[in-house]
């Protein structure tokens, strides 16, 4: 990586929707959480991000939507900067997704609201503070419940529903947003393996029938093959491999300091623990 | 660290014996006393029933002057609230606000009754300012709070999408927060009932003029049966709001049935 400090811009490409060139983040400017990510993302991809806890993975989606600033280095997403107090940003702020660790719902009120919370930026502040929807966001909304499989549960109030159910109006709220990238934080990890397989399947067909990005952060590298068609390994702040599936092949783009031995290794010993 | 505790406690202990000293609160007095506690409570048993209709009446347009200024209150205080939360604004709008409603809070609703009767003159209508007053300086702190404490998840989910700031207070902060408010209206509604029942001491209307009209000139047995009107209210507001409370707000906290 350090030869290519310098050049700028290395390896723009017109395909991809994230870039990021050298970016180090930091909480308190002390110790970086990440340090020097080159990562390139191209539209439509199924791009997967793996590794363990804390390893700075979850601020890496952070950074992407505008939560926060890298310390240095530079993002692109879609060719603008993120910054959430930047005018310019913040009006396609909508055309990200994001589905935060914990969901973030609004647990007091019905799955149908907490979806429609995906279209607010497409409704008046006036109808808004009356919660008045036009009937076609409604039809909308209502057809993506029946999409990610929650038909019949519109009116529900969030607390009543199960694990799963509760990432299915995550989801649901992402894909009213009517987005092109979706960020996905860790959304089955505290789930049985039936049950993430099935939201696995439900934000894959989203993906291919929406022509969404998927930028996912697993603690699965399993998983992670199994759905994404590339997969990035983050390991104490540093992107030490890059992999991709080609077919039934793997493919390396990148293994940095670590042999692929190694890091497979890292995995199974954790998955023991 | 025991000792520590040790020390604290009895510096507290000695505080309270010096204090008492200084303010002349001797419990000698309270013993000699006593006594006046019978003959006050002979004098109460001699209820004078032919009051019950007035004090009914009287403790109507207690809670009518309750109820007004409750929800006058609450509906000034709520935009307040969302103002001096600092979750939601910068310091340059919570800093002035929370001043405000800090100065509004300094005086107690007896002196707010004194200077509206002053103002308004005699009568309900300074009772009812006094309790928005005061509802508005105590609900506002008390929703200010219950506003920060909201969960942080929510909104920087919903912050995420690029929402505005009217739509983040009507779709994450007032649903998250709505079971907290809701039990500090419930509150300061029975909180409200009981301290209009003593605004009438001023003349600002209310049970309360009967009552210290009656205990002024000794008559403890009429005075009796506008305090037994009072008590009975009170706690038939406070099983109302129980029921409601079980109803809309444990259940919204904990997604539990309550069996009645």
């Amino acid at each position: 990586m350090q030869e290519q400090k310098g050049s700028t811009f290395p390896s723009i490409s017109t395909l991809s929707i994230v870039q990021m060139n050298d970016v180090s983040a930091s909480y308190d400017s002390k110790d970086y959480v990440l340090k020097n990510i080159q990562m390139s993302i191209s539209r439509g991809a199924n791009y997967a991000i793996v590794g363990q806890s804390g390893s700075g993975k979850s601020t890496l989606l952070r950074l992407i939507n505008g939560m926060m600033s890298p310390t240095k280095g530079k993002i692109m997403v879609d060719y603008k900067t993120p910054n959430t107090s930047d005018k310019k940003f913040k009006s396609m702020m909508h055309k990200i997704g994001y589905i935060p660790q914990n969901l973030g719902l609004i647990k007091n009120s019905t799955v149908l609201e907490n979806v429609l919370i995906g279209a607010l930026p497409r409704v008046s502040g006036f109808n808004s503070f009356f919660k008045k929807f036009s009937n076609s966001e409604i039809d909308n909304a209502k057809k993506i419940l029946k999409q990610v499989g929650l038909q019949g549960k519109a009116e529900r109030k969030v607390y009543m529903l199960s694990g799963g159910e509760k990432r299915r109006v995550a989801i649901a709220r992402a894909l009213v947003q009517k987005p092109e990238i979706i960020l996905a934080d860790e959304i089955v990890s505290e789930l049985d393996h039936v049950t993430a397989r099935e939201i696995m399947e439900v934000l894959a067909e989203a993906q291919a029938t929406m022509k969404l990005t998927a930028i996912m952060v697993h603690h699965d590298l399993q998983l992670a093959l199994e759905y994404a068609d590339r997969v990035a390994v983050i390991k104490e702040g540093e992107k030490v491999l890059e992999i991709g599936v080609e077919g039934d092949r793997i493919v390396d783009f990148q293994s940095g300091n670590y042999t692929q031995r190694e890091i497979l290794e890292m995995f199974t010993n954790e998955s023991k623990e | 660290m025991n000792q520590k505790n040790n020390l604290i406690i009895g510096l507290i202990i000695a505080g309270v014996v010096v204090m008492s000293v200084n303010v002349d609160a001797d419990p000698r007095d309270f013993a000699e006393g006593l006594p006046n506690i019978g003959i006050m409570l002979k004098e109460i048993t001699e209820v004078d029933s032919s009051l019950f209709v007035t004090a009914f009446w009287s403790m109507l347009e207690t809670i009518q002057m309750a109820f007004i200024g409750t929800v006058v209150g609450v509906a000034i205080s709520l935009p307040l609230s969302l103002l001096a939360a600092r979750n939601l604004n910068n310091k340059f709008v919570y800093v002035p606000i929370r001043a405000l409603l800090a100065a509004i809070r300094t005086f107690p609703s007896i002196l707010w009754a004194i200077l509206f009767v002053i103002i308004v003159g005699l009568g309900p209508f300074a009772g009812v300012l006094a309790i928005i007053m005061y509802t508005v300086g105590f609900i506002a702190k008390l929703q200010y709070e219950a506003i920060e404490a909201t969960d942080a998840d929510p909104m920087d989910a919903v912050g995420a999408i690029g929402v505005s700031k009217i739509q983040l207070i009507r779709f994450v902060v007032l649903p998250e927060s709505a079971s907290h408010l809701l039990s500090q209206i419930l509150y300061i509604f029975d909180y409200n009932i009981r301290q209009t029942s003593i605004l009438g001491l001023v003349g600002a209307g209310g049970i309360g003029f009967y009552i210290i009209n009656y205990i002024k000139f000794f008559e403890y047995g009429k005075a009796a049966v506008f305090m037994l009107v009072v008590l009975a209210t009170v706690l038939i507001i406070e099983w109302v709001s129980v029921r409601v409370r079980d109803k809309y707000i444990v259940k919204s906290q904990r997604g539990m049935q309550i069996k009645s």
